[in-house]
């Protein structure tokens, strides 16, 4: 069944390759006859890579341990849950996972009259670039990187890290390859209107690609909040995101696809940057795999370092050919020739926003391989730390909230389009900065991106009390995502910055104290779960007088990895404070070794990023309605 | 193409962008930017280079010890592939759960007055690491 499943991996090779070839050739002799076989090749990849799926879930559900992957990621106890979802827990699953996420992603492109619609020519150079795409994977999965290998079966598997047992790592990496795998589509429709040079407004490739655009987005974003949430939640340092090689992987592409999704709004508006977003499309594509190449090609020293880095030299080759076809679309694509009205206009800010996006995209990249670039002139490598990333990017990242909030109060072609609110909303982010200021809140990068978060507060406000708002779902869905964005700018601001922690050592009923919160040792337990033996903490937490809550951190030793234990944080949830506490041990005298944490506002970044993941859903309702937000514009000369 | 009246302004802004992007970064690496360097780098690298230093390694086999009080462990950190090269390394805070003799670890901190090097983070591979581990078994 092994064989089989191997096999379908290279069928999707040899089809991928044999239809890709096809499609050039047709391109090149200027016919389209063999356009409707091509396409056909694509059904046959998508069940091979379906079937070969299917085997390694059947594998993993069955304890098969004679396939090496099953033996690694699962074992005899590990529920049927987490069994399941070990398809993408090792380097080979996650590549096949990636696969299907984007052949599933060309099969739904395929049946739309969106597709159907197009040039056949353009159809051509499409297939072209989406089969280049398919046969890169099969070559991966086929060489470097088969979850089919066979060996002699062991008793039991080696089982699924505990650590990794929580619901939010099981499903950040699915979600991070569909956010990835979504953007192919987009990509590729990009290239094939630049290169076939047809295209007319009505069949642009970024509103035939709409929802993949959105989707992929989406899923990146929620995959980029849950691995954060599941730091904060499982790893017990009590933080969300350490600026570590693997995170700012995830992040590159975001930054680069949220800079596409604000110059797009420029060309479907305004006819403008058309070969910009041929691109920064392509761009977001290519950052993906650029994405993998780092955490999977051991190019960088990381805490994160998966798989062993034998992927790493096709993933090479393959990045820079798509940065070289990224570039030479630029050449191919018509230029529209209409100039950019002034900074002082919606189109204008946009334009700079998206600036500081790929400027951030750029420095993050550089930062994170600068251990490896200064290695052609030093013998010493020198790296960045988290205070390098926090004293660069973060004041960019505030530049970014007010540049969010200033810009839906411009008209398109510049000036204002209600001075009234747009004061308001400077005084606002005044006010907000100088009562923070009074409050002891002074850190100048924290309190301005505060004051910008509560600035887009003040915006969603006022837009909720246009009641032609509420007609349009897909401005109701750009303004949830804006308000989102508020949210976690606001968390970030505050949780990041004036997060105190305290590591205590408290014998049964002793205290201690911080930030005004006292946390007294009740008890301490020790006990017998399926698969592990614990020990628990049961602290009280009071302010002042006031009982806050009981907490209880625990410490775990899991019968599959020997010695080691995991630590098992417990927090008093709060829309203000949040009491966090990670059990760290007992000492020699058994006293009981515990972080507390005081995370001022941590739970709105949860609340603004799940905000920021599914209010935008909205605008799939009604694709083409025009924003709410720049309804009043249409109507005006340009 | 046609002629931009705003391009002039674009360039300007782009300019000033640069600039304050290039002073941030500037600034930024010159306070912040230390050196990563493997073990065996470390044993005969200039005092200067270990004032503030990253150090990738592996948690050796002995002289693993917890501090009387307090969270902490001393330990000696060994080249991923030369054993021989050792530091002695003195951390103190939270360790991570995944710690323990042979795992790849990321100390940061400088060395002491002491000859240790005095880590203020400690950091863990990720588990996901474990599929090395996992193929050794």
């Amino acid at each position: 069944m092994y064989v089989f499943a191997s096999t379908m991996q290279f069928l999707t090779l040899l089809c991928a390759l044999f239809a890709g070839g096809l499609a050039l050739y047709d391109i090149w002799r200027g016919r389209n006859d063999m356009l409707p076989l091509i396409e056909k090749f694509h059904w046959i990849i998508t069940v091979a890579l379906l079937l070969a799926s299917a085997v390694l879930l059947h594998a993993l559900y069955r304890h098969a341990f004679e396939l090496q992957y099953v033996a690694s990621y699962t074992d005899l106890i590990l529920p049927v849950f987490y069994r399941l979802t070990a398809f993408w827990a090792g380097q080979q699953g996650s590549m096949l996972f990636w696969a299907l996420a984007v052949a599933l992603g060309g099969i739904l492109f395929a049946v739309t009259r969106a597709c159907k619609s197009l040039n056949p020519t353009t159809r051509l150079w499409y297939w072209a670039f989406f089969y280049a795409i398919m046969a890169f994977f099969a070559l991966i999965l086929t060489t470097w990187s088969n979850p089919f290998l066979m060996q002699t079966p062991p008793k039991d598997g080696n089982g699924l890290n505990p650590m990794l047992q929580n619901p939010g790592m099981i499903f950040h990496p699915p979600l991070l390859f569909l956010g990835y795998g979504g953007f192919t589509v987009p990509s590729c429709l990009a290239l094939a209107q630049a290169f076939s040079n047809r295209r007319d407004e009505d069949n642009a490739w970024f509103r035939l690609t709409r929802p993949f655009i959105l989707l992929a987005w989406l899923f990146l974003t929620a995959g980029i909040i849950l691995g954060a949430w599941w730091a904060y939640m499982e790893l017990g340092w009590g933080g969300y995101w350490a600026w570590d090689p693997v995170e700012n992987a995830s992040l590159i592409p975001w930054l680069i696809s949220t800079a596409a999704l604000h110059t797009l709004i420029i060309e479907e508006r305004c006819g403008k940057l058309g070969r910009i977003n041929v691109v920064m499309m392509v761009l977001t594509t290519v950052s993906a795999f650029f994405a993998t190449y780092l955490v999977r090609g051991g190019v960088v020293e990381s805490v994160h370092a998966f798989g062993d880095g034998s992927v790493g030299t096709p993933l090479t080759i393959f990045v820079l050919a798509g940065l070289i076809i990224a570039f030479w679309s630029v050449f191919c694509a018509k230029a529209e020739g209409k100039p950019l009205a002034g900074p002082n206009s919606r189109e204008g800010l946009l334009t700079l926003l998206a600036w500081v996006l790929l400027a951030l995209a750029v420095i993050i990249l550089a930062a994170t391989l600068w251990p490896q670039i200064s290695k052609l002139w030093t013998s010493s490598p020198k790296g960045l730390g988290v205070a390098f990333y926090n004293s660069v990017c973060l004041p960019l990242g505030a530049i970014i909230i007010i540049m969010m909030a200033i810009c839906p109060w411009l008209r398109l072609r510049g000036g204002l389009n209600n001075k009234n609110v747009f004061y308001g909303l400077v005084g606002c982010m005044v006010i907000s900065a100088a009562v923070l200021w009074a409050n002891g809140y002074r850190r100048p990068t924290a309190l301005v991106a505060a004051a910008a978060g509560i600035g887009l507060v003040y915006n969603a406000g006022v837009m909720f009390k246009n009641t032609a708002m509420f007609r349009s779902s897909s401005a109701l869905g750009v303004l949830g995502a804006h308000l989102g964005m508020a949210f976690v700018t606001i968390g970030i601001a505050f949780s990041g910055p004036y997060a105190e922690d305290k590591d205590l050592t408290l014998a049964q009923g002793q205290s201690g104290q911080i930030q005004g919160y006292t946390a007294t040792l009740l008890d301490i337990g020790n006990g017998r779960k399926p698969g592990y033996e614990y020990t628990a903490a049961r602290l009280q937490v009071k302010k002042g007088e006031k009982i806050i809550g009981i907490i209880t951190p625990e410490r775990r030793i899991y019968d599959k990895f020997g010695s080691t234990q995991f630590s098992e944080v417990d927090t008093i949830p709060s829309l203000g404070n949040e009491i966090y506490a990670s059990l760290l041990g007992l000492d020699a005298e058994k006293q009981l070794l515990v972080r507390i944490s005081v995370k001022p506002l941590v739970n709105w970044l949860w609340i603004g990023g799940a905000m920021l993941c599914l209010l935008p859903l909205l605008r799939l309702l009604r694709p083409r309605s025009v924003s709410a937000l720049g309804r009043g514009e249409r109507n005006q000369p340009s | 193409m046609s002629h931009n009246k705003n391009t002039p302004i674009y360039l300007i802004a782009f300019l000033l962008f640069l600039g304050g992007v290039s002073y941030l970064c500037y600034f930024g690496f010159s306070e912040n930017s230390i050196y990563f360097l493997n073990v065996a780098e470390a044993r005969t690298a200039s005092p200067d280079k270990l004032v503030n230093a990253r150090l990738f390694g592996t948690v050796a086999e002995d002289g693993l010890k917890n501090p009387a009080n307090g969270s902490g462990v001393i330990f000696r950190l060994e080249d991923k592939d030369n054993t021989a090269q050792t530091i002695l390394v003195n951390y103190v805070g939270p360790v991570p759960d995944t710690f323990k003799p042979g795992a790849e670890v990321i100390v940061e901190g400088g060395i002491s007055g002491k000859g240790y090097f005095t880590a203020k983070t400690l950091m863990t591979k990720c588990p996901s690491k474990y599929q090395k581990e996992n193929r050794k078994s």
